[in-house]
């Protein structure tokens, strides 16, 4: 039903669209993008649409001069004219808005000479896994044509009683290690041996499996155990079971920590995550190590989703809010939404940002959100020398309380490069994040974290060039000087259902990988469309030929 | 020199939606045309491999898959693109007055390290339609267009007939390959998931 040409004179410039389709998703996050891309496979029509002149919302990558503005955003004023919950016609019409998701924003020092060519990431510090999920489903959608990666070439490091140690990420590299002792090399290579013999038995189907590989295997009574209590049987010297649970196993919270519960992995979620670490390492001739990461940024990933969605029909729209959706007479159910041009699309699915508050309906909310607010906090560095000589990229983990004793969540830390296309040449920029309920005490240990690996900036009153002979004191005062950085808090939402018509998308979480985000992301397809197949692996569209030979 | 793998050259194609620009690629890759308009779907690019002066390359030509319909394209499909190539229909005067939009557009999100020298190609299509009454722009008139953007090289095409299309082609290829730095290499150790041999293209644009 397209009424409304009532507002639609005085948009300037802004096209008619079709007046309806299966679904509208408004904003261009990853979990959208992806969305949009499996919508579009299943032969549903899109509308995507997003306010901003570019793709990615919170999983973009942004000029950096630019990223003043995305975090702490001018109160738009609600520009739109309608009336808060006006009844137009058939449907109601109620006004959307938009919530803060950044805060605490804090940076120091001076932006740097080629400002221009530095790109942010929003999702920082984030990595793929080689043979992760994300990397699946780019080939299956064909979005693998639009992105390019480069390794981690530097690898893990473990900061330990104020030093950085290299994460073995092989049994073999176990051993040529020179920071670990015999006894340690010893023991972590049997520990290792016992987790590859686990994932190989594992890997074998049932009946293939024979009493060696069932020998070989793990008791399911200690799959369900904390994995820090399986560390602990193997005798892992400290350093060690550091590397294990939080630089492989990224375990985020203290696993000796007095409020145990939740905040515990488990034996079995710690060895999914280093077979997964270790199938990555040589999954691609090229790659060093386990995790590569987009060249241009983490903001190319959705927009090769967008494209594997254009490619099969969705319409795409930038610059374009939602001002209002539009509710049925009873307001239990979404039927479309109000474009900020004043066009009404209907549509039967509603796919929305996750900084927009969804208006409440006159339905028992069936979201079990007891969500107490979860946040995480995070920093962005720029300096002009390596952390570790000699690599271009490399990941940091700082473990809980390695810092500090009240640091209660690992922090980790990317450095990128050059190489990358995010900075000039002979730049560096790093990522930090920590998962954090109090807003200060995140940001507070990200400080920390940055202080242990950098110099300041050296005070303006001290000639730029006279800093070499200043800091002779300790030797090993090689740090890099920190020339800018950013620190902020993030809140963290996940992805939610309202009443089977409207859905919420996930913001970026507190992980280093996508695994979790697109876990939800498929879920969110599976209620939308539950009886659709996610991202078929066919679905990649065909190069080289034309429409014709396709049965449309 | 003679060692070295078959290059790849990124080409995109601009210009307002229904100028003929998927209509052009498929003419001059599957020597087809289809009279259906339909805005473009299922084409994510074509390839075709290609012969100049004894060495072969292969050119990867990328549609706007729609997304130019709302000004709605992506930095990403900018990126690396080594020749660009402006498409008007010389039946619709607005179609032409946006070639410079598009221009723009391209140099500000591709950010080629030399816009100056950037290779852009222009196309006026549909010189076929009602034998060429309805003609609505002069080619003196875009050809004066291209001389003041530092002389494009320019072709009056028609998809619908092949007329002047392997031509044009020919020009962009050559364009692009010019395009090629010395050390063509730019992003050497990319990783390509896909397996395909993406990571041979040269990268003309950085950012």
């Amino acid at each position: 039903m397209a009424e409304e040409p009532a507002a639609a004179g005085a948009a300037h410039e802004y096209p008619t669209i079709d007046p309806s389709f299966d679904v509208v998703l408004c904003g261009t996050g990853l979990p959208e993008s992806v969305l949009a891309a499996a919508c579009a496979a299943a032969g549903k029509t899109v509308l995507h649409v997003d306010p901003n002149p570019f793709y990615g919302s919170h999983y973009t990558s942004i000029p950096l001069l630019s990223l003043a503005s995305f975090l702490s955003p001018d109160p738009s004023p609600s520009s739109s004219t309608v009336a808060a919950a006006a009844t137009s016609g058939s449907h109601t019409v109620v006004d959307l808005h938009r919530r803060t998701v950044y805060s605490e924003v804090e940076t120091s020092g001076a932006i740097p000479e080629l400002a221009r060519r530095f790109t942010v990431d929003l999702v920082g510090p984030r990595v793929l896994y080689c043979a992760d999920e994300a990397v699946d489903l780019l080939l299956r959608s064909g979005g693998s044509h639009h992105v390019e990666f480069k390794s981690v070439d530097g690898g893990s490091l473990l900061y330990w009683e104020g030093c950085l140690y290299p994460v073995p990420g092989s049994r073999g590299a176990i051993f040529s290690d020179t920071t670990l002792k015999h006894t340690e090399k010893f023991v972590a290579y049997k520990f290792l041996k016992v987790v590859q013999e686990h994932i190989a038995a594992t890997s074998a189907s049932a009946d293939e499996r024979g009493e060696e590989e069932d020998a070989a295997m793990i008791s399911e009574e200690d799959l369900y155990r904390p994995f820090v209590e399986f560390l602990n049987q193997h005798s892992l010297s400290a350093k060690m079971r550091a590397v294990v649970l939080y630089a492989i196993a990224m375990a985020d919270y203290d696993q000796d920590g007095p409020e145990p519960s939740d905040k515990l992995i488990t034996t079995r979620e710690g060895i999914k995550t280093i077979a997964l670490y270790l199938s990555s390492i040589g999954r691609f001739a090229n790659a060093e190590g386990a995790f590569i990461y987009p060249m241009y940024g983490h903001g190319e990933l959705p927009q090769a989703f967008c494209r594997c969605a254009a490619v099969k029909g969705a319409l795409y729209v930038l610059r374009m809010p939602v001002a209002a959706l539009l509710m049925d007479e009873e307001k239990k159910h979404f039927v479309g939404a109000r474009l900020a041009s004043g066009q009404d699309i209907s549509c039967k699915r509603l796919i929305i940002d996750p900084s927009y508050k969804i208006p409440t309906l006159d339905v028992p909310s069936d979201d079990s959100n007891s969500n107490f607010p979860r946040s995480v906090a995070r920093g962005i560095c720029i300096f002009s020398k390596s952390l570790k000589q000699g690599t271009s990229n490399v990941l940091v983990v700082f473990p809980p309380k390695s810092l500090e004793e009240k640091q209660v969540a690992a922090v980790r830390l990317l450095q990128l490069s050059s190489n990358l296309a995010v900075c000039p040449s002979g730049m560096f920029m790093a990522y930090l994040s920590t998962p954090c309920t109090d807003a200060s005490a995140g940001k507070h240990c990200i400080k920390k974290a940055i202080d242990a690996l950098f110099s300041p900036q050296p005070q303006d009153s001290d000639g730029f060039e006279g800093h070499l002979e200043s800091t002779s004191e300790s030797t090993d005062d090689m740090k890099p000087t920190l020339i800018w950085s950013c620190v902020y808090v993030q809140e963290i939402t996940q992805g939610t259902s309202t009443s089977g018509s409207s859905w919420s998308c996930p913001m970026p979480d507190e992980n280093l990988d996508y695994r979790n985000i697109l876990e939800s992301t498929k879920k969110l397809f599976a209620d939308i469309y539950p009886d659709e197949e996610f991202l078929p692996r066919n679905s990649a569209p065909v190069h080289g030929d034309d429409d014709s030979d396709s049965a449309e | 020199m003679a060692t070295r793998r078959r290059m790849l050259l990124k080409v995109i194609i601009l210009g307002d939606s229904g100028v003929g620009k998927t209509s052009l690629m498929n003419q001059y890759v599957n020597k087809r045309f289809s009279n259906q308009y339909k805005a473009t779907i299922g084409a994510d690019f074509l390839t075709k491999e290609v012969q100049i002066d004894d060495r072969l390359f292969t050119l990867q030509i990328w549609d706007t898959a729609g997304q130019e319909r709302f000004q709605s394209l992506g930095v990403a499909f900018y990126r690396g693109a080594d020749c660009c190539v402006l498409v008007y229909d010389v039946n619709v005067t607005k179609s032409f007055e946006k070639l410079n939009n598009w221009r723009e557009e391209f140099l500000l999100q591709a950010s080629p390290s030399d816009p100056e020298n950037f290779p852009f190609v222009v196309l006026g299509n549909k010189i076929d339609v009602d034998g060429g009454n309805s003609r609505t722009v002069s080619e003196k008139k875009a050809k004066a267009w291209c001389a003041s953007k530092g002389n494009i090289p320019y072709f009056e095409t028609s998809a619908k007939e092949g007329f002047n299309v392997e031509a044009a082609f020919e020009c962009i290829a050559r364009n692009a390959i010019k395009n090629e730095p010395e050390e063509d290499m730019y992003l050497p150790d990319t990783i390509d998931v896909g397996g395909a041999g993406r990571q041979q293209r040269s990268s003309g644009c950085e950012c």
